[in-house]
C-alpha cells in the first residue's frame, strides 16, 4: 500500500486550474439568463428572451448552424474515406519516400489557414462563379484531412498485419479482410480523427470568413458578424446551447464508443 | 486431407535467394518439420505454401493441383501464427467461427463445430472471453482451434511453441501431436528448436541459406547428421579434429586426434579416405567420465562445471586443442583444474570430412 499523503500545494493548484477552466463557462451560462441587454454579473432577474432571439429566423443563427453541420459532416465523411486510404497506403507498404508522402498528406496542418484561404481565394476568382457552399466546403475538406490521416496512422502504426494474413487464410477475400478486420481494429483512431476534424470544421473562423459569401454563412461567422453590431446576451445564450450540445455529444460517445480511446 | 508437393520452389528478394530450388513430397497426414536458424528460408517456404508471397519459380502442388497462382483465401490452408494473430476485437467464439462464417455455414452448424473443436483443444466455456482476457497458453489453443475448425487441407504451424514457458511447451508438444494425429491432417511445422522438430515430426528437414541440408526421420537427423553443420544445429556440443586411420579387424577405424586415438564405426566413416583430415562430433550426454586411462579415453582438466538441475555439464580443456563438454548425471562436485578422464564411445561418434 502506498501511503496516502495530501499535498496541499498540489490540491490547491488543481482546484485553481479547475476553477479557471470552469469559471468562464459558468459566467456565460448565468449571463445568458439576464433580462438586461448589457451582460451584468451577478445577473438581475431571469429571462429566456435571448434564447428566443437565437431561434428567431431573422437572426440566421439556425440557418448558420445548418450550414456548419452540412459542411462539417460532409467534409468529415469524405475525408474519412480519403484519409483512411491515405493512411493505409503509407502504413501497409514499404516504399521510398513514405514519410515524405505522410508529411505531404498532413501539410495543410502546418500552413496558416489565412495564407491557405488567400491562395484558395485567388484560385476561386480565377475560375469564377463557384457557389458559396462549395467555396467553404473545399477549404474545410482540405484543412481537416490531416487530423484523420494522423489519427489513423497512429493506430495503423502498431497494427499487427499478420491479422490480415490470418483472416485471408481463413477464407476472407480482400474486401472482407478490410471491412471485418482492418477497419474494426483501426476504428478508434479513425473515429478520434473524425471527431477532431469535425470539431475543427465546426469551429473554423479564419478560412470561412474569407471564403464565405453573404448568402452562405457558417455559424461561427454568423456569430462574429452579430458581435460586430450588437453585444447583448444572445451570444451568451448561443454559447450555452453549444456547450450543452457538446455535453450531449460527449455523453453519447462515452456511452456508445467509450471515451478512453481518445485518451490513449 | 491432402498431399503436398514442392517442385524446385524458389524465392528471391532482389539479389537475395531466400529459398533455393526446394523439393519436397509430403504424404497425406504426414507431419514435416522445417528446421533451421533465422533467415534459413523456412518461414518464407511456409508463406509461399500459404499463398502470402508468390514464388519466384517452381510450383506448389496440393493433391497434384498446382496452387501457386491461387490467392490464400481460396487455398483452404490452416495456419497457426507465431504470435497467434487472434483478432483482438472478437471473442474466442467469434475468432474460431470466423473461417466457418466465411464458408457461409448456418449458425447452428457453426456453433456445433466451434464447440467440438474447443472441446478438442480443451478450452470449453471460454466462448465469450476476448483474447486479451485469457492466458498465453489458452490463446495458443484458440489459434490452433481456429486453424483447424475449417477442416483445411494442410495445416501450417509457425514456431508454435516458441512463446511458451518450458512446462507448457512440453504439454503443448504432446497436445499438438495428439490433435494432429486425431484430425489426421497433413502438417508442416516451422521451428528453430531441434528437440521440438524431432519430437513432433515424422520427418525433419534441416535448412540453411535457403537450401535443404538433410531430410530424414527424427532418428536419422538426430543421431546421424550428414554434416558438421547439421550436427552443430542438432545439438552436438563437442567437435574434435583428427586424421582418419585405416580400417581395423573389429569394424572400427581409428582417428588420431592430437596425442589420443579415438575410434569410429567403419560404417560412419564410409567414403572417407585413410589419412583424410576429418572432424568428429559427439553429444555431451554420450561422453562418459571414467576412472583412469584406457581405450578411447582422453585425459583433461576441468575448467568450469555447471549444475543444470538433473545433470552437470563440464567444460574440459587440454584433451584436444578445442574444448570438450561432457555431461554427467546428477550433481558432480568439481574444482577448476581437476584431472578427469573422458571416454568417447565409438558408436556415438559422427565423423565428417574436415571443411
Amino acid at each position: 500500500m502506498r501511503e496516502r499523503r495530501v499535498n496541499w500545494v498540489c490540491t490547491l493548484t488543481a482546484v485553481l486550474v479547475m476553477l479557471f477552466l470552469l469559471a468562464p463557462l459558468l459566467v456565460i451560462i448565468l449571463a445568458s439568463f439576464t433580462p438586461t441587454p448589457l451582460v451584468t454579473f451577478p445577473p438581475q432577474g431571469f429571462s429566456l428572451k435571448w434564447y428566443a432571439n437565437v431561434f428567431s429566423a431573422s437572426n440566421n443563427f439556425i440557418s448558420g448552424l445548418g450550414n456548419s453541420l452540412k459542411i462539417g459532416i460532409l467534409a468529415t465523411a469524405l475525408d474519412v474515406i480519403l484519409g483512411v486510404l491515405a493512411a493505409l497506403s503509407v502504413c501497409r507498404y514499404n516504399f521510398w519516400g513514405k514519410n515524405i508522402l505522410l508529411n505531404y498528406f498532413t501539410s495543410p496542418m502546418y500552413v496558416p489557414s489565412v495564407a491557405f484561404a488567400f491562395v484558395l481565394l485567388q484560385v476561386y476568382s480565377q475560375i469564377g462563379g463557384i457557389p458559396g457552399p462549395v467555396r467553404i466546403f473545399i477549404g474545410h475538406f482540405i484543412i481537416i484531412l490531416p487530423y484523420i490521416v494522423r489519427n489513423t496512422v497512429s493506430v495503423l502504426h502498431v497494427f499487427n498485419w499478420t491479422l490480415e494474413d490470418a483472416a485471408s487464410s481463413l477464407g476472407a477475400n480482400p474486401a472482407k479482410v478490410f471491412f471485418q478486420i482492418t477497419i474494426p481494429i483501426a476504428k478508434p483512431g479513425i473515429l478520434a480523427g473524425a471527431l477532431l476534424a469535425f470539431l475543427y470544421s465546426f469551429d473554423e473562423v479564419a478560412l470561412s470568413s474569407l471564403l464565405s459569401t453573404p448568402k452562405f454563412i457558417t455559424l461561427p461567422i454568423r456569430i462574429m458578424n452579430y458581435m460586430e453590431l450588437t453585444f447583448d446576451p444572445t451570444l451568451a445564450a448561443i454559447s450555452t446551447l453549444l456547450i450543452l450540445g457538446s455535453l450531449v455529444l460527449i455523453v453519447l460517445m462515452e456511452k456508445f464508443i467509450g471515451l478512453d480511446m481518445f485518451v490513449k | 486431407m491432402a498431399t503436398l508437393e514442392l517442385r524446385k520452389l524458389t524465392k528471391k528478394f532482389g539479389d537475395f535467394t531466400a529459398v533455393s530450388e526446394m523439393d519436397l513430397q509430403v504424404a497425406d497426414g504426414e507431419m514435416i518439420a522445417l528446421l533451421g536458424g533465422s533467415g534459413c528460408g523456412k518461414t518464407t517456404t511456409l508463406r509461399m505454401i500459404a499463398g502470402f508471397t508468390e514464388p519466384y519459380s517452381g510450383s506448389i502442388l496440393v493433391d497434384g493441383q498446382d496452387v501457386s497462382k491461387i490467392p490464400p483465401y481460396r487455398r483452404n490452408i490452416g495456419i497457426f501464427f507465431q504470435n497467434y494473430a487472434l483478432f483482438p476485437h472478437m471473442t474466442v467464439f467469434e475468432n474460431v467461427a470466423f473461417g466457418l462464417k466465411m464458408q457461409k455455414l448456418s449458425k447452428a452448424e457453426i456453433r456445433e463445430k466451434v464447440e467440438d473443436i474447443l472441446r478438442l483443444v480443451k478450452l470449453p466455456g471460454m466462448d465469450n472471453r476476448y483474447p486479451r482476457e485469457i492466458s498465453g497458453g489458452q490463446q495458443q489453443r484458440v489459434a490452433l482451434a481456429r486453424a483447424l475448425v475449417t477442416r483445411p487441407n494442410i495445416l501450417l504451424l509457425d514456431e508454435p511453441l516458441s512463446n511458451l514457458d518450458a512446462k507448457l511447451r512440453v504439454e503443448m508438444q504432446v497436445e499438438i501431436k495428439h490433435i494432429q494425429k486425431e484430425v489426421g491432417i497433413t502438417t508442416i511445422i516451422v521451428t528453430h528448436d531441434h528437440e521440438e522438430a524431432v519430437s513432433l515430426a515424422d520427418r525433419v528437414i534441416v535448412m540453411n541459406e535457403g537450401k535443404t541440408l538433410q531430410m530424414g526421420t527424427p532418428r536419422e537427423v538426430f543421431d546421424h547428421p550428414n554434416s558438421a553443420f547439421v550436427a552443430d544445429f542438432m545439438g552436438f556440443s563437442t567437435f574434435i579434429d583428427g586424421i582418419l586411420g585405416a580400417p581395423e579387424e573389429n569394424g572400427l577405424r581409428p582417428v588420431l586426434c592430437g596425442g589420443v586415438t579415438l575410434h569410429v564405426l567403419e560404417s560412419a566413416a564410409e567414403g572417407l579416405e585413410t589419412g583424410a583430415a576429418c572432424t568428429l562430433a559427439i553429444r555431451s550426454e554420450n561422453m562418459e567420465l571414467v576412472d583412469g586411462p584406457g581405450t578411447d579415453v582422453a585425459a583433461g582438466t576441468v575448467r568450469t562445471s555447471t549444475y543444470k538441475g538433473h545433470r552437470t555439464r563440464l567444460e574440459v580443456e587440454n584433451c584436444f586443442p578445442g574444448m570438450v563438454f561432457p555431461e554427467v548425471n546428477g550433481y558432480m562436485e568439481t574444482t577448476g583444474g581437476k584431472q578427469v578422464f573422458v571416454r568417447f564411445p565409438a558408436d556415438r561418434i559422427c565423423i565428417y570430412k574436415k571443411q
